[in-house]
């Protein structure tokens, strides 16, 4: 069976900072069964109101419509809007540890901008990448999967230009 | 003040006069101040599930009278709080207000898996509307407010709120004080638009004007807003028929010339007909429920589509709007009848096509009707609701339970009366109808209520019936027996060559049980019985029970099975 790979969005939503928010919005994504990637939570500048950004994949503009609205629909949420791709900013930070050849490391190292974080003995580094996920992922690609030991990314967090 | 007294004050101050409650070890204090006081009517049910009903059936019921009451349901931690989930979800699926108190384990100890202790916030939250925790007596009583003014905001629910033990007897701070007149709820996240925007509402008349063969929706939304009238009268100004969802029957009189009956699974032929062919449909109040459309793909493919409804998730949720109107029903609608621009037509060759379809739904059951008996000479449950809809002019308060009873009721009794059908549609909840025909005729005393259950749903709360004794409630009760899970049954008629698994089911001996209850009972076997049983009830100052003995092979048609088009509809029974 091919999966048809479906376009990737972004909503961007304020949310009051209060216990259960969280839970209360995943619960609905698990409930309402929505293709969701990456949740990423973080302060915003009015205090007492989180900033959370959601990645997920749809094609169909009324699911997404209906993401919007069910979160709009709780008290908690202040504000809920889609991110047009081309009109925003999504980034994602990742830390890799990886076994690698200095040579490639440093061939890797002109290619991507990366952070080193640390290098142990037999060729083990761990480093810091960022930026859009299709670098991050091309850069894994580059790497190689045989390389690679551990990896821990952030997830998708976004802004209007 | 101490937390019990702040509970009490807010709820005094929210207009409620009935607790439904069940006690326990987490809620006492709160049940002990009510003692004290005695400022409310207590009602105690004989299953916590019960006070879910009975509060449902205040809401409901209270809702189109001149002191609206949202029902108020008590219950202890751990069980007695899980006892109420049922009636939650299915308050939420059906947006009634009520307001759920539960008491919880003291705060040192939560979390520590403590005698009786349950995650009721994590339980409920996605069952309701919204769910509270106050962690001190300060915050009680702006919980509470704000809590009534959720549930009943907007697009209703219910809501639940868990009060610690120790929270309940803590003392409010020294100088605590709290101004309801003052009090606005900090929700910056809670909007709605009772009000149509205008350029929606102009494109939604010209669509109405131009229509030749339009239909309008009452769903629950009309009932809610008690826009019932509103909508007779814009359904006449316009000339337009209606057609109801199973929550908006009895916004107005059924046996209206302009009204269709029922749509859906088990509509009227004349009703999914008309919006199988109609060019526009215009839906106030409802959410294109699938019960209500069958297959998405074939519903209504030549209609434009104009939906006036409180809760922006349902736009376009369902079937794709051409015109959505966020807005409060009554409001819309009283906008756009004093719109000079509204029309209307005389559609002649839609409403005489209408006039036809009506005659088939007539004509397909004429002869049971005439006959009023299936087989082995058995009641039909259609001929006893027909008879109790003539005997009292359709004026009476139906309550049903689930099942095709339930379905009869809602196709055979003609309603006159605004708001006076209180079912459960969207869960379904067997077990529902006797406890919330208390809380209805709690509501509105003056007006004879209807409890009508089949044999099992009876038993899923015939507890209840406790309640009915110490409260001395007048409902009026029928047991439409008809031996099985009938509903369930005609699926296995239809659709599983008639193997009937689970649904046989015997019954008590319901003359028996009635008596330890002190309620006069009747059992009705025979068909020339049914008026005079009824005719006994009615004259009876007090509860009564009426038992019928049904024919079990008797089916709800017109049907659409389930996940169907309005082109499979089953109109006339299969030869067996
Ligand atoms: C709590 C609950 N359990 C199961 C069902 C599934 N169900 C729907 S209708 C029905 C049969 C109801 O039988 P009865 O109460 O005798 O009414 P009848 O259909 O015979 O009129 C069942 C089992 C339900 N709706 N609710
Ligand atoms: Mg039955």
């Amino acid at each position: 069976m091919t999966v048809k790979k479906m376009k990737r969005r972004a909503i961007l939503a304020f949310v009051q900072n209060k216990p259960g928010t969280l839970n209360k919005i995943s619960m609905m994504i698990r409930r309402k069964m929505y293709n969701v990637d990456t949740l990423t939570v973080c302060k915003a500048k009015p205090p007492g109101v989180s900033r959370m950004t959601i990645t997920l994949r749809e094609d169909d503009e009324a699911k997404v419509t209906q993401v919007i609205r069910q979160l709009e629909k709780f008290t908690e949420v202040i504000r809920a809007k889609e991110l047009d791709r081309d009109c925003s900013y999504w980034r994602e930070v990742a830390i890799v540890k990886f076994e690698l050849d200095t040579k490639k490391l440093e061939k890797l190292q002109k290619k991507y901008q990366i952070e080193i974080l640390d290098s142990k003995p037999h060729d083990i580094h761990i480093i810091q990448i960022a930026g859009p996920t299709d670098r991050l992922d091309s850069f894994l690609d580059d790497l190689g999967a045989e390389h690679l030991i551990e990896i821990a990314r952030t997830g998708v967090t976004a802004m209007d230009k | 003040m101490q937390g019990t007294e702040l509970v009490l004050r807010a709820l005094h101050a929210r207009g409620v006069k009935y607790i439904f409650g069940y006690t326990g070890g987490a809620i006492m204090p709160v049940f002990d101040e009510m003692e004290k006081q005695k400022l409310f009517t207590f009602v105690m049910p004989r299953h916590e599930q019960g006070a879910t009903f009975m509060a449902q059936g205040m809401s409901r019921a209270s809702l189109s009278t001149a002191t609206p009451q949202i029902g108020v349901c008590m219950a202890t931690s751990g069980p007695g709080a899980m006892n109420l989930v049922t009636g939650v979800a299915d308050a939420h699926m059906d947006s009634v207000p009520i307001v759920a108190i539960t008491g919880q384990v003291a705060t040192g100890v939560i979390a520590t898996d403590a005698f009786q202790e349950s995650d009721v916030v994590g339980v409920m939250m996605p069952i309701c509307k919204q769910t509270y925790m106050p962690l001190s007596a300060d915050e009680i009583e702006k919980t509470i407010h704000e809590a009534f003014y959720v549930a009943t905001t907007g697009r209703f629910g219910p809501v639940v709120i868990d009060i610690p033990k120790d929270v309940q007897v803590q003392q409010a701070r020294e100088n605590y004080n709290f101004d309801l007149k003052k009090f606005r709820p900090k929700l910056p996240g809670f909007y709605y638009h009772p009000s149509p925007e205008r350029d929606v509402l102009h494109q939604a008349i010209e669509l109405i004007n131009r229509s030749e063969r339009p239909v309008l929706f009452c769903g629950h939304g009309v009932i809610s807003s008690n826009a019932g009238a509103m909508l007779q009268e814009f359904a006449e100004k316009t000339n337009i028929p209606v057609a109801f969802t199973l929550h908006g029957l009895s916004a107005m009189p059924v046996d209206h010339p302009l009204s269709l009956g029922m749509m859906g699974m088990h509509g009227t032929v004349e009703a999914n007909r008309a919006v199988m062919n109609a060019d526009l449909i215009i839906s106030f109040g409802m959410r294109f429920d699938d019960r209500v459309t069958g297959k998405l793909k074939e519903y209504a493919k030549d209609a434009d589509v104009i939906h006036v409804e409180i809760d922006p998730s349902e736009l376009d949720k369902n079937v794709k709007t051409t015109v959505a109107i966020n807005a409060d029903v009554s409001r819309t609608l009283h906008v756009m009848l004093n719109d000079p621009e509204l029309n209307s037509k005389p559609r002649r060759r839609w409403l005489q096509e209408i006039e036809e379809n009506r005659q088939v739904t007539i004509s397909s059951v004429a002869d049971e009707l005439a006959d009023g008996v299936g087989i082995a000479g058995k009641l039909l449950m259609k001929t006893i609701i027909h008879r109790l809809s003539e005997i009292t002019e359709g004026k009476d308060i139906v309550v049903p339970d689930v099942g095709q009873h339930q379905m009869m009721s809602a196709r055979y009794y003609n309603f006159q009366t605004n708001n006076s059908w209180f079912t459960s549609g969207g869960a379904g909840t067997m077990g529902c109808s006797l406890p919330m025909a208390i809380g209805a005729k709690l509501a509105r005393p003056e007006e004879r209520v209807w409890s009508i259950s089949g044999d099992g749903g009876f038993q899923m709360n015939i507890q209840e019936l406790g309640t009915i004794m110490e409260q001395k409630t007048d409902v009026k009760i029928m047991i439409l027996n008809n031996g099985y899970l009938g509903m369930v049954r005609q699926w296995q008629t239809l659709f599983f060559d008639g193997r009937y698994a689970g649904t046989p089911m015997q019954s008590p001996d319901y003359g028996l049980i009635a008596q330890a209850y002190g309620i006069p009972y009747l059992k009705v076997a025979e068909l020339d019985q049914v008026d005079a049983a009824i005719r006994t009830a009615i004259a009876h100052d007090g509860a009564y029970i009426l038992e019928f003995i049904c024919d079990p092979s008797e089916v709800i048609l017109p049907m659409i099975p389930a996940g169907g088009g309005f082109g499979d509809m089953i109109v006339s029974r299969p030869q067996a």
